[in-house]
């Protein structure tokens, strides 16, 4: 499924989105807006958003960076340390300014030696030759070899120490919480350490790295997770938050994600939900529910069996047990009366038949809404091919109808609407599987069939002949409009329910 | 002398000089009756008053692995006699100062006190996890086939 999703995010963002086609339809669009505003109390979602909408900044690496100089020189003024020191103690608390504040006032000293600070009269640290050492890295014992140790005292050659780091930092990627090469001892390689240590493009590694920590450590901030992206999103969504809304997030880079999970944007299932749905599209708990469903056990010695004739007289192979097929007794007991069982139906063979019932609906009601899912996404699949192909018809309608460049958008816009609905549509289907029958579903699968209609029709217009495009363009303007409609509808109006939590699901969100 | 041999080498000249008791570590000599210093044969002897007393396990280290031959019934040995332990693990607890005592001390210790969060056998598992007394038996079963000398 990545594949569409790559290319979904590839196209202009949700927002970019609303944007242009307000401009081309405006009155449409404005309509929908003051259909669907809504008074909030919560401070996180403003009035001038629609419901399924949330509040985020997208923040380059330049921004960041400053964020992180503002924590720092605030928590430097406020404890009277140089920067250095502070920024080594806001990672080492984490980034929680307040606690390491209120740490550092209780009890200085021990914070700055945990951090990696001795007492401030050693100096700064520096490499010692050693008479009669020997590292116990590398049991090099060469007179005039320059060692080093931190705090701790585990002294080693400097060459080991270095490629050590090096490691630590190029393969494996640590920064803040690099431990000291010994055995057993927990201490952290602070950064003056470093700076003395490391040379070159691994410090540069160890920057962009500590860089990381900040973002990581930050609950609003994340990073975009396309390939190569240097943005990060600051978005205010707690994460306890995410069973009432659904975050979807539009990075520069033009990716679009969930700000929950990192997870492509997958509106309007909530985050626990969607975790449930892959997994179970993912294992093979349905593998077990079609066995549940299409065969029996032989009552003998408990091999599974898959009935693929008509005769009811069963006979194991394993174990060569003769039994009947419908009441499942043995075959003996069955007399002339073959083929055809009229014995007395006793409790346990009826229940364990309400039993196989109940396994083979439930399996037949997970398909039912898979085959649908999986159906959008195939669809996504096929349309990317379109997409591709989109390009080259807006070029051959300029040139057959004589239109201009900005005539043909259309086309384009139609294209992004159709992926995008087709994106959500293929999540409405994880959701409705999970969702109770009740007034609100019905409510929501009407919502999902308009929207599905829509999206339909628009698909179809989509693939007519190149010469027929130029007389649809009116009504597929139209018809975009109205599947980007239908679809702000349907996400509003979930969106809304989800954060009143009038939704009722036949599991729990956790 | 390249740094690894380099090292090797001393680790042998600290094991000679000293370890623990029950323990052996020698490196191997290859075809041409020459020291190989990155083949050694090691043997871990079970920890006094626990199940394992008694018995004496034998892992051949090639450098930079190591495994039990045969393979050990353990819940944290892999079915190739590979041990499952966050010391050997250089993404986890391995540090380029651990020494091969400290390794062999540390996998003795494993004997005994299994990590359930990282099972790497089945069978092993399967038995520690339900069936205790079953397991113990299995065990001393075990210790009685390798005894120390």
């Amino acid at each position: 499924m990545d594949s569409e999703d790559e290319f979904i995010s590839g196209m202009s963002s949700d927002q970019e989105m609303d944007d242009d086609l307000e401009d081309s339809l405006g009155e449409d669009f404005d309509d929908v807006d003051q259909g669907l505003d809504f008074d909030t109390q919560d401070k996180d979602i403003k009035s001038n958003h629609k419901p399924h909408e949330v509040e985020f900044k997208v923040i380059g690496p330049q921004e960041i960076q400053a964020a992180q100089d503002k924590h720092i020189d605030e928590v430097a003024l406020i404890l009277g340390l140089p920067t250095e020191t502070c920024a080594i103690l806001l990672r080492y608390f984490h980034w929680n300014k307040d606690r390491l504040i209120e740490s550092y006032m209780d009890r200085p000293e021990q914070v700055l030696e945990n951090a990696g600070f001795g007492p401030s009269s050693d100096g700064p640290p520096k490499t010692k030759v050693v008479l009669g050492f020997v590292c116990d890295i590398c049991c090099e014992d060469e007179q005039g070899m320059e060692t080093y140790a931190m705090k701790c005292d585990h002294r080693f050659c400097v060459d080991c120490y270095r490629q050590y780091l090096t490691h630590k930092i190029k393969d494996e990627g640590e920064a803040a919480r690099i431990q000291c090469p010994r055995e057993g001892c927990s201490r952290i390689v602070d950064s003056k350490s470093l700076d003395l240590l490391i040379t070159g493009d691994v410090h540069e590694r160890y920057q962009a790295l500590l860089t990381r920590t900040y973002v990581d450590d930050k609950e609003n901030l994340k990073w975009c997770p396309a390939p190569n992206c240097e943005y990060a999103i600051e978005c205010g969504i707690k994460k306890r938050q995410l069973n009432q809304i659904v975050p979807s997030v539009h990075c520069t880079c033009s990716h679009s994600f969930c700000f929950g999970c990192t997870l492509n944007e997958h509106q309007p299932t909530p985050c626990s939900l969607v975790k449930k749905w892959l997994k179970k599209c993912e294992d093979d708990s349905e593998t077990a529910n079609w066995i549940s469903a299409n065969t029996k056990e032989c009552p003998e010695c408990g091999s599974t069996i898959e009935k693929n004739g008509g005769c009811n007289h069963m006979t194991c192979r394993k174990c060569k047990h003769e039994f009947c097929w419908i009441c499942m007794g043995p075959w003996s007991e069955h007399g002339t009366s073959w083929y055809n069982c009229n014995r007395f139906e006793e409790k346990s063979g009826s229940e364990a038949r309400d039993a196989q019932a109940k396994s083979r609906q439930s399996l037949e009601r997970y398909l039912h809404y898979y085959n649908r899912y999986a159906n959008h996404e195939q669809s996504a699949k096929l349309d990317k091919d379109l997409y591709l192909k989109t390009e080259k018809k807006m070029t051959n309608l300029q040139t057959m109808s004589g239109m201009s460049w900005i005539e043909v958008q259309f086309l384009e816009q139609a294209s992004q609407t159709l992926q995008q609905c087709r994106q959500t549509l293929k999540w409405t289907y994880a959701f409705a599987f999970y969702l109770q029958r009740e007034n609100l579903a019905h409510i929501f699968e009407d919502n999902q069939k308009d929207l599905e209609m829509a999206v339909e029709n628009l698909s179809e217009m989509f693939e007519k002949p190149t010469a027929e495009l130029a007389g649809l363009k009116v009504d597929m303007i139209n018809k975009t409009a109205y599947c980007h409609k239908r679809r702000i509808i349907l996400l509003s109006d979930t969106a809304e329910n989800l954060k009143n939590g009038e939704w009722k699901f036949i599991v729990d969100l956790e | 002398m390249s740094l690894c041999q380099n090292r090797l080498q001393e680790e042998r000249k600290q094991w000679r000089r000293d370890h623990p008791f029950g323990f052996f570590a020698k490196p191997q000599r290859n075809a041409q009756g020459v020291l190989d210093l990155k083949k050694w044969e090691c043997g871990i002897p079970g920890k006094e008053k626990t199940l394992w007393e008694g018995g004496l396990f034998k892992l051949d280290v090639i450098f930079p692995d190591g495994k039990f031959v045969p393979p050990l019934f353990h819940p944290n040995v892999y079915p190739s006699g590979t041990v499952c332990l966050s010391i050997l693990n250089e993404e986890e607890g391995w540090k380029p100062a651990i020494t091969i005592k400290q390794i062999l001390l540390g996998i003795q210790a494993l004997l005994d006190d299994p990590n359930p969060e990282s099972p790497a056998q089945a069978e092993a598992y399967n038995l520690f996890k339900k069936d205790p007394a079953a397991y113990e038996r299995k065990v001393k079963h075990i210790v009685k086939e390798n005894p120390a000398p």
